[in-house]
């Protein structure tokens, strides 16, 4: 089911949650809702779940506004952050609740839900535990009986609220590529929130960069990663450098030597430059001083476990992190207190804030 | 195989003495020599002197005194009043609870100590204060007279008391649970389809009915054993709003010390089989809802 949203405002008090926000989901897409918390992105979950109403605009299921349409009625399948598990039910009864609540006419015979619960059960791999309470579960197990029971009522929308936040990191990358192949099967319109960028970038077919209320920018993963639309997006998105210089004449610069940058330049002013470690380019620090064209930075520390060494430099005073591949790092000969020359293979600038 | 047999070889064993383990507060021995001391010399050796006097009066009598209509009469209007009351206000405690809980509004924490003002007040004063207002003379009383029927120095009259005094003992004790339950368990039935009643009986009422049955029974107990507020309001008609403590009262002033005795055996009984009942009810609820 495509949703489309348009204008849609909501304040607490004084507190602007979502400014005016117009957002298009495709049918049948994995979209993530990315941002810091503040964002307004639970938020925008919650109105389209029907739990919050907004203030102004519309939220439309296939082109029918929904407005009049309480919760309960928008078949929509919601998953809490904190699973909001029924605790005095079994996995079982909590699968089947959705399904023993409909009106006596749509209500399936119990053989029926019985079979149904056991499939979900089967699909989220926890049938051996039906008759358990969510209390003897683990957070991960949890999850997937939330989701379970989100699913019974085959919703039309699945919305996710930060689904995987209250779990730790293998838990977290393991239900992340299930949660992947299992919308590969089903291809249920999906919407999580979440405030982890490589989640996002790794999970969605495509994002939605929230700030401060507003939408920043859609796009696919690599799209967003590849173009940020602004600095915001740039910072947000993942581990980067900023340092400060100019932009004159249309050249950004750096230290008085010319920054190669992608994408506009802007005005002329004080400008900061962003640039990803990995797009960092260290070479040997040649005997008779630095060529044109580059900087020379110092080597502060080095950490070199896994396949990725990651080195702090001292360019002119400022922190610049940087990343290479390990076999780079052993041509290059580099250690804690060597020279060697910098270059940026990817850079972008933006006019810093006064 | 080993491993089995081994568990099962120790556990038994284990489970026997848990309570001498080691523990972190060191002490058992004092502890519980004090706690069996403190409750002999309290609970056990007065209630049991009591039975055993009751006993000098032989069967016979016994059964005789105990089964007198109004006797009988009494005990139907104590443990009938107190399960009233303690009902009426498993449903307007919760309400109270409810609010005081979910809602936030100027006067909250005003209304939040009132709840409390039958914990602290002596209950005659309860009884004085509900008397004057629920006496035919009254503002309420005089409503129910034009009505056609009277509220105060009638069964319904201790009912209002005992729902009075049993309140709190309800809404302190749903209150901690309700606070516990989070609002997106309703969300979450919401979304699932179902309907605000739906969501009432199937998903909230079960998580607080342990505590609501724990609240309940307190109340009711309160309610069988109160005494202040009810004289007053009762008018203490013989076969009509007599209750029990009132009637051992009334036995001790005619100095029949052996009367006395026997009713107050009786009602200790009655007490103590209803307790138990509760507290197989409570454990039943409490396996049903797993933690």
């Amino acid at each position: 089911m495509a949703i489309e949203i348009r204008n849609v405002e909501k304040t607490f008090g004084a507190f602007t949650a979502l400014g005016g926000v117009s957002l298009d989901v495709r049918s049948g897409e994995l979209l993530a809702l990315l941002g810091p918390s503040g964002s307004g992105k639970t938020t925008l979950l919650r109105i389209i779940a029907g739990l919050d109403h907004a203030d102004a605009g519309e939220v439309s299921f296939d082109g029918q506004d929904t407005r009049d349409r309480a919760a309960r009625d928008r078949k929509v399948g919601f998953v809490f952050q904190h699973y909001a598990l029924f605790r005095h039910m079994t996995v079982f009864d909590n699968v089947a609740f959705g399904l023993r609540v409909k009106k006596k006419a749509e209500r399936p015979a119990e053989m029926d839900i019985r079979r149904r619960v056991d499939q979900l059960l089967t699909m989220v791999q926890l049938s051996h535990l039906a008759s358990r309470y969510p209390s003897q579960l683990s957070g991960g197990q949890r999850q997937r009986v939330a989701l379970a029971r989100a699913l019974a009522i085959e919703p039309k929308v699945l919305l996710l609220d930060e689904p995987f936040g209250a779990l730790d990191a293998k838990v977290r990358k393991d239900l992340r590529k299930w949660l992947r192949h299992l919308h590969d099967d089903m291809h249920i319109t999906s919407i999580f929130v979440t405030h982890d960028q490589e989640e996002a970038l790794e999970l969605a077919d495509r994002v939605v960069v929230m700030n401060h209320g507003q939408i920043i920018q859609v796009g696919t993963p690599a799209e967003v990663y590849d173009h940020p639309a602004d600095s915001f997006v740039f910072d947000f998105l993942g581990g980067v450098n900023r340092l400060n210089g100019v932009i004159e004449a249309g050249v950004a610069r750096l230290d008085g030597k010319a920054v190669r940058v992608d994408g506009a330049v802007g005005a002329d002013g004080p400008a900061v430059i962003y640039v990803r470690p990995h797009q960092v380019e260290l070479g040997v620090a040649p005997a008779d001083g630095v060529p044109d064209g580059k900087w020379s930075a110092r080597v502060s520390s080095l950490h070199a476990a896994g396949p990725v060494a990651r080195l702090e430099l001292d360019l002119a005073g400022r922190a610049l992190e940087a990343q290479l591949s390990r076999d780079r790092l052993s041509d290059l000969a580099l250690e804690v207190g060597s020279w060697c020359t910098v270059d940026f293979r990817h850079a972008r600038v933006f006019p810093a804030k006064s | 195989m080993t491993a089995a047999a081994s568990t099962t070889a120790t556990k038994p064993a284990r489970r026997g003495w848990a309570f001498l383990a080691p523990t972190i507060l060191p002490g058992f021995g004092t502890a519980f020599g004090f706690t069996l001391a403190y409750l002999c010399l309290i609970v056990l050796i007065p209630l049991g002197h009591m039975a055993l006097r009751a006993a000098d009066v032989g069967w016979d009598r016994f059964w005789a005194i105990t089964l007198a209509p109004r006797v009988l009469h009494a005990f139907y209007v104590s443990f009938g009043c107190a399960l009233a009351a303690a009902l009426i206000n498993a449903v307007f405690g919760l309400v109270v609870a409810w609010v005081l809980v979910r809602y936030r509004f100027p006067g909250r924490r005003i209304i939040d100590a009132m709840v409390d003002l039958p914990f602290a007040l002596p209950t005659s004063v309860a009884g004085i204060a509900l008397t004057a207002i629920y006496a035919p003379n009254g503002w309420i009383g005089a409503l129910a007279k034009a009505a056609g029927f009277k509220i105060a120095f009638t069964p319904l009259g201790i009912v209002i008391a005992l729902v009075f005094v049993g309140m709190p003992f309800i809404v302190r004790t749903v209150e901690p649970v309700l606070q516990d339950l989070d609002a997106e368990v309703e969300e979450a039935a919401a979304s699932l389809g179902a309907t605000r009643w739906q969501t009432f009986t199937k998903v909230l009422l079960p998580t607080i009915l342990p505590a609501l049955i724990t609240g309940v029974a307190l109340a009711f107990a309160r309610g069988v054993g109160e005494y202040g507020s009810v004289i007053f309001i009762a008018g203490n008609i013989p076969a009509v709003s007599e209750i029990v403590p009132l009637l051992i009262v009334a036995r001790l002033e005619q100095y029949d010390y052996a009367g006395a005795t026997v009713i107050a055996t009786a009602m200790m009984g009655v007490s103590f089989l209803m307790l138990l009942g509760i507290n197989f009810l409570q454990r039943w609820t409490r396996s049903r809802h797993a933690r």
